[in-house]
């Protein structure tokens, strides 16, 4: 079920109703037909793949208890060991093998075998395997760095690995976050679900007037790039970076503002990237739940940035490969994740990757100076050069797309591919961006404006928007489900 | 709980009648003419009346009609005498043109090339063959004065019908429920862009759903093919039937097609019965620009250039430019 689709604007209302009016009497009560709404909301995509998130929530509930019951460091190991093979593994499977066995063809090739591809299977992606996987993994981590401890409510640790608003694509909560909102009692709180309606709206204003509407011009130009010239291109890559923003901080918002219904607070997954000022701080503010997750699990237990400097730019590029390939099952996400790593390490060994964790652009005032500006454009331009290998679909067309920038480096007017007038993006796109700017200081209120008119005028401009720019023939997906 | 349901009420209800005004104030939704059936029940649009036709989101497409005194949109009036030399077009709302201005119309494209001929254009939503013969035949004091008679045809729409009868379906979007929820342009630009579809999809799936339970016949490709040669044929039963009825001039009327999308069959039997007709699938897939608006399918303006064109051409070749010129 997409959040842009009508079966979810009639399942939200009934859930929320049955779930303060009907089953707000027990917590327990509350926590299972939240588990069942969650099953129904992803089994009606596919049901057959319940039994993954079965079996992944089944397994990490007994591993938990295991580590915790153990005394001894080997078991404790040994059953963690058993919960990320299988996690893992699950992945390993549906995400990955038909990489590893395409990929080994191709090597042993360059050495002159021909091992004809025969053990590539016909496999399905489950939705959201990547991210509730994490997020089961997570859950057996900190039991066994004894961050937490296990619950033995088997219905609240399924309702946390399976809960609905973020199960297909996060953000991906760590247990003590989340499990322990879904064990505590939940009280309905007005200004929760304002709060939550907001988002939704601001959400599904990202999504279905920025991603989906430049969605086809992107398309259009990464089919044909070799069509086009430079200025097509860069215009292409540019308004990807605004698509898969939109498209995934849109799905975010939509995600936290609907546990917010329910009383669930998920932590912020994006605090507006296009203004980072470094690509450190841009990882600070994209992403923010994965990187979290990969920071804690991985590059803090392989020595984080207290071990020699040559070591954390190991770790710096372990991380980035990693995070690449978290993305899919292509070498372009690598070769995406290893350039991330290249212009982060040198930000690193500068020492300025933590120096803007705590403040926005300008921070006490209207207008950014100039070293802002050309820090924001830099760390955009270089995130979006980026992206070419993130949205080609091989290696070969990143290469390719990249070679036709340079060799056709000229001016062209682009033309919409369905027709539709391109004045329109661009001012679409140059007020979100302000609009964007306005509120930069706080991810969670896109609405924060004192008179009630002006928030008024805000949503009747943010469902406007939706109605011009909605069309019918456009694929409504959300990009991250791939992942 | 209640404060937020009551609240989201009044901010749903305030939101819809701001966005009505708003729509009112781009003009973002079309207008639609009222229809009626004349004394020979024959269905046209209520006579002079004036409005904009709105296609796509953000106005893609917006156009100027006018209902004439006939009840056709077209900038002139329909007076047809032995003196002048008329053409009519008959058709559905490819002739009838409510996705372009009324004064750029094929008829007027026609009539710019060759001024001394009066171009009558008898377009409306939804005509079929049938519908076309019975507006001859009923205003046939007027047709009988009209040089050339143009009738545009698709096959696979346009001869379902063995003889004409009044379509109470097109008929009952008069009904007062309809034309009351025709009033919000809020809704009727929603409809236009698809934002209601989807709502109404569910609505069809329920009621198929609860209305039978019998599950789709899987068709082969064999009674697929014997079903279309079926159908073909019997099309053909009716265009036979139709113009044995009501009557077809050979000599005065042309039709006009796509023989991309006419079976062979049919282009055939015209060949063998000296029906004259006028084909633009050479000229449409010999351009490169697209010929079909965005949003709709109706031809735009290069469209309607080629179509003005080839009609021009047929009349020089039939002679018909050169009386009176």
């Amino acid at each position: 079920m997409l959040f842009n689709s009508l079966s979810f604007f009639i399942f939200l209302p009934l859930v929320f109703i049955l779930y303060w009016l009907v089953f707000s009497k027990k917590n327990q009560l509350q926590n299972f037909f939240v588990l069942i709404a969650s099953y129904v909301f992803y089994g009606l995509w596919d049901w057959r793949f319940l039994f993954l998130i079965l079996a992944s929530t089944i397994v990490d509930f007994f591993v938990g208890q295991f580590i915790h019951a153990s005394d001894s460091t080997t078991k404790r190991k040994t059953w963690l060991w058993i919960s990320v093979l299988f996690n893992i593994g699950l992945l390993g499977y549906f995400k990955y093998y038909n990489f590893f066995i395409s990929s080994w063809v191709d090597f042993m090739y360059l050495f002159g075998y021909d091992p004809k591809s025969t053990w590539t299977l016909q496999i399905i992606l489950p939705v959201g395997i990547s991210f509730y996987t994490f997020q089961t993994m997570s859950y057996s981590l900190d039991i066994y760095y004894k961050r937490l401890t296990p619950t033995k409510d088997f219905i609240s640790f399924a309702t946390f690995v399976s809960f609905f608003p973020q199960l297909v694509a996060g953000p991906i909560e760590r247990a003590s976050n989340l499990l322990s909102q879904i064990t505590s009692k939940r009280v309905f709180k007005y200004t929760q679900c304002t709060e939550g309606l907001k988002l939704i709206l601001w959400g599904l204003f990202k999504k279905v007037v920025i991603a989906d509407s430049i969605a086809p011009i992107v398309d259009d130009i990464f089919l044909n790039y070799n069509d086009y010239s430079a200025s097509t291109l860069i215009l292409g890559v540019s308004l990807f970076s605004f698509q898969v923003y939109g498209d995934f901080s849109g799905y975010s918002d939509i995600a936290i503002g609907t546990a917010k219904l329910f009383g669930i607070e998920l932590m912020s997954n994006f605090k507006f990237p296009t203004f980072s000022r470094n690509v450190a701080e841009y990882w600070q503010r994209w992403h923010i739940s994965l990187s979290t997750w990969f920071r804690h699990y991985v590059y803090i237990p392989l020595g984080g940035s207290r071990v020699s400097k040559l070591t954390s730019v190991r770790n710096i590029v372990i991380i980035f490969l990693i995070s690449g390939f978290w993305h899919g099952a292509n070498w372009t996400f690598i070769a995406w994740g290893a350039f991330h790593a290249i212009l982060y390490i040198p930000v690193f060994l500068m020492g300025r990757n933590r120096i803007y964790m705590n403040t926005v652009v300008a921070q006490n005032r209207w207008y950014p100076n100039l070293t802002e500006i050309a820090q924001i454009l830099l760390t955009f331009s270089l995130v979006t050069f980026s992206r070419i290998f993130f949205r080609s679909p091989s290696i070969t067309d990143a290469f390719g797309f990249i070679k036709q920038i340079y060799t056709h480096f000229s001016y062209e007017s682009y033309h919409h591919p369905m027709g539709y007038r391109m004045i329109d993006y661009f001012v679409l796109l140059g007020l979100f961006i302000l609009y964007e700017y306005r509120i930069r200081r706080d991810e969670r209120s896109p609405f924060k404006f004192k008179s009630k008119a002006v928030r008024f005028a805000m949503y009747v401009i943010i469902v406007f928007g939706m109605l011009l720019f909605y069309d019918d023939q456009i694929d409504r997906s959300f990009i991250y489900f791939q992942f | 709980m209640k404060k937020l349901i009551i609240k989201s009420i009044i901010y749903t209800v305030l939101i819809l009648f701001t966005l009505e005004g708003l729509t009112r104030i781009f003009y973002l939704a079309k207008d639609t003419p009222t229809r009626f059936l004349d004394e020979y029940k024959v269905e046209k649009w209520q006579p002079n009346q004036n409005g904009f036709s709105v296609t796509g989101n953000r106005r893609q497409n917006f156009s100027e009609y006018h209902i004439n005194a006939s009840g056709y949109n077209s900038y002139r009036e329909f007076t047809p005498t032995k003196d002048k030399v008329e053409i009519a077009l008959v058709g559905d709302s490819f002739i009838e043109g409510f996705h372009q201005n009324y004064y750029n119309s094929i008829g007027k494209k026609i009539e710019k090339s060759l001024p001394k001929i009066e171009v009558y254009e008898y377009g409306y939503a939804g005509y079929d063959f049938a519908d076309q013969l019975h507006l001859i035949h009923s205003y046939s004091n007027q047709f009988d004065a009209i040089d050339h008679v143009i009738l545009g045809i698709k096959f696979s729409n346009d001869l379902t019908r063995d003889e004409y009868k009044v379509v109470k379906g097109r008929l009952a979007l008069e009904s007062p429920t309809n034309k009351t929820l025709k009033k919000s342009k809020l809704l009727v630009y929603c409809k236009n862009i698809g934002i209601l579809d989807p709502p109404q999809e569910l609505l069809y799936t329920i009621k198929s759903f609860l209305k039978s339970n019998s599950k789709k016949a899987v068709v082969d490709s064999l009674s697929a093919l014997k079903r279309k040669e079926g159908k073909e044929k019997k099309y053909l039963e009716n265009f036979e039937h139709l113009i044995a009825k009501y009557g077809f001039d050979k000599n005065r009327f042309t039709l006009l097609l796509d023989s991309r999308i006419t079976p062979p069959v049919f282009i055939s039997y015209l060949r063998k019965n000296k029906i004259s007709f006028i084909d633009f699938a050479s000229s449409f897939s010999s351009s490169n620009h697209p010929k079909t608006l965005i949003y709709d399918r109706h031809w735009n303006n290069h469209g309607r250039e080629i179509i003005a064109q080839l009609i021009i051409d047929y009349l020089k070749s039939i002679g018909i430019s050169q009386i009176n010129n």
